[in-house]
């Protein structure tokens, strides 16, 4: 065949393979204002880096050959922000963007050069599940497996997008992913809301099913929620800016915006002068970090603390802190589960972990227990003893109990420092009195006053600076300037700024 | 419209009821003020909308979960 006929010849294929799922389909979601798999792709990588890993890859079975350009999931290499990273982006165009052989066989290349040469791995997630009936038989269960397609040591990234249904494969790496957002609307389930009613009898609404609210404010698998493909896809370019390509490397410095060291100035503004109110502390990270740096995971799950990336004079922390507002900084079991995730990502992408405490203790009672509490509390307790990366703990009110070490008290954050309105012991003196001696004020207030006088002992900042329980005392305002320092002086110089990644294989959904 | 019912996040007693009935409110407004736990503790509405019934009292004892208020909206 001549030149010209092969290169005309190449040209139909290509143009056959780029169709997708047909222009009927493809309009339609134009008219609704949906980003197609391509369209979601290149909106992801930086212009003309895209290069394409499987344009002619199609079904296994002959009479679908036609049907199935890309089998249903584009993939590929390209840049962000000039950094490689590897894309799996389902097309739900083609049959659903249902997982056959042969798009496995793809989404296993990318997971596998990602892991070996060190980038990141997107997964813009949308399908059906396993495609039908392929899958079907004992032939084909016998015949397809891969003992380490759900292995993860984060040796690096996964990012992950819900943007429609996602169901199988889709929600599983949603799930296992570092960080996972969600488009309203979208669906993250094991089985469709169909299956699933079929199987239970009984209709499903497929929000209640795995909408966002569910996953946001219940199981916690939305690191965040937002309205459209364009938002999912910047969130995770965001996310990713924070992090390192690989295990192996540093998280990447960026600029320090004008102005990142006004904000402190006025921090006193944010805090009452009375300790039985309230405040929100995702105000006072955000007049700590770098101007506009502050990136929180996960805001409407277990909501009594706070778990963000930020930046710190450039470079990137996590930051875990209570939250006074919600149910008064007392941790429950989701907060337990959130911070433990969140150990697990920083510790893993050598990310330095600053803790800000104002927490009454853990919450306790029937409820807290039946959540496996005591295992919850042991389990963070663990993971922060294997945490390799920094770790700075800025005690800024209250902190009273074992929540006391969690929070990396006690030695268990590299360094200490609290501010003069600290107060730290191990229970409220009053309870005390009611536990030990069995008094209560209302019944006997002048013996309570007496037992509560010899419970009552000096709690704080400077009784703890003069056990050397803390390293130093430091007025709200130096908080920004102090962490700046002790961050410096705590880098991994040894090791290049790398950690040891303990819990690099440790689940990876709470 | 749909109504909203917004719940107790933590037991503890009604110390402030910052809203009435009928009155609009935005999202991450203060509806209630908790004690609990020897501290102030605000109940923030979840969404925009108007105050359709105030289910507690000041001075009222409630559990977590227990329904405070509802919103139209």
């Amino acid at each position: 065949m001549k030149f010209e006929e092969q290169i005309a010849e190449h040209e139909r294929r290509k143009k056959e393979a780029m169709r997708m799922g047909g222009e009927k389909k493809l309009s339609k979601l134009r008219e609704q204002g949906i980003l197609n798999a391509r369209e979601r792709m290149d909106y992801l990588f930086n212009d003309g880096t895209f290069v394409e890993s499987g344009l002619f890859a199609t079904s296994f079975r002959p009479e679908k050959k036609d049907q199935t350009p890309a089998d249903g999931k584009v993939t590929g290499f390209g840049k962000i922000n000039g950094r490689d990273v590897c894309a799996i982006v389902n097309d739900f165009t083609v049959m659903g963007s249902s997982s056959s052989r042969t798009n496995s066989k793809k989404m296993a290349h990318m997971k596998s050069v990602a892991k070996k040469r060190g980038i990141p791995v997107v997964f813009l997630g949308e399908s059906t599940g396993a495609r039908m009936p392929d899958v079907m038989g004992a032939d084909s269960m016998g015949g397809s497996s891969n003992p380490t397609q759900y292995q993860r040591m984060r040796e690096n990234p996964w990012v992950s997008a819900v943007l429609g249904n996602c169901f199988g494969s889709s929600a599983w790496y949603a799930s296992m992913s570092d960080f996972n957002v969600m488009k309203k609307g979208s669906i993250m389930a094991v089985s469709s809301p169909r299956l699933t009613s079929l199987a239970t009898r009984e209709q499903v609404d497929p929000e209640v099913l795995g909408g966002w609210k569910m996953h946001s404010e219940t199981t916690g698998f939305a690191d965040m929620v937002v309205e459209t493909d364009e938002e999912a896809i910047d969130a995770i370019k965001t996310f990713l800016s924070y992090l390192p390509s690989n295990h192996n490397e540093a998280p990447p410095i960026a600029p320090v915006p004008k102005g990142s060291d006004e904000a402190i100035k006025n921090i006193l503004e944010l805090i009452p002068e009375s300790n039985k109110s309230v405040y929100d502390v995702r105000k006072v990270i955000k007049a700590i970090v770098d101007k506009d740096s502050y990136f929180e995971l996960k805001p409407k799950f277990g909501k009594t603390v706070v778990t963000s990336l930020a930046r710190l004079n450039g470079k990137t922390v996590g930051v875990v802190a209570n939250n006074p507002l919600m149910k008064g900084g007392a941790l429950d079991a989701d907060a337990c589960d959130k911070v433990v995730s969140f150990l697990v990502l920083c510790d893993s992408y050598n990310i330095p972990l600053v803790f800000m405490v104002d927490q009454p203790g853990f919450l306790i009672g029937i409820e807290a227990e039946k959540k496996r509490m005591p295992g919850k509390v042991m389990n963070w307790m663990n993971a922060l003893s294997l945490c390799t990366v920094p770790k700075i703990s800025v005690i800024l009110r209250k902190s009273y109990g074992q929540a006391f070490l969690n929070m990396g008290g006690g030695g268990n954050a590299d360094e200490t420092v609290a501010w003069w309105t600290a107060d730290v012991s191990f229970m409220d003196p009053g309870s005390a009195v009611s536990i030990v001696y069995g008094v209560n004020e209302k019944d006997d207030p002048e013996r309570f006053q007496e037992l509560l006088t010899e419970m009552k002992k000096d709690t704080s900042a400077y009784d703890m600076a003069a056990v050397y329980g803390t390293q130093s005392v430091i007025d709200p305002r130096e908080t920004r300037d102090y962490l700046i320092d002790m961050l410096d002086i705590h880098q991994m110089r040894l090791t290049n700024g790398i950690g040891q990644h303990l819990m690099r294989a440790w689940p990876t959904s709470y | 419209m749909a109504l909203t019912e917004v719940t107790v996040e933590i037991t503890g007693s009604i110390w402030k009821i910052e809203v009435s009935e009928g009155v609009q409110v935005e999202e991450d407004d203060t509806l209630i003020i908790m004690e609990s736990m020897k501290m102030e503790i605000p109940l923030l509405s979840p969404v925009s909308g108007t105050v359709k019934e105030l289910k507690v009292k000041e001075g009222d004892s409630v559990s977590e979960g227990e329904v405070a208020v509802i919103i139209e909206g």
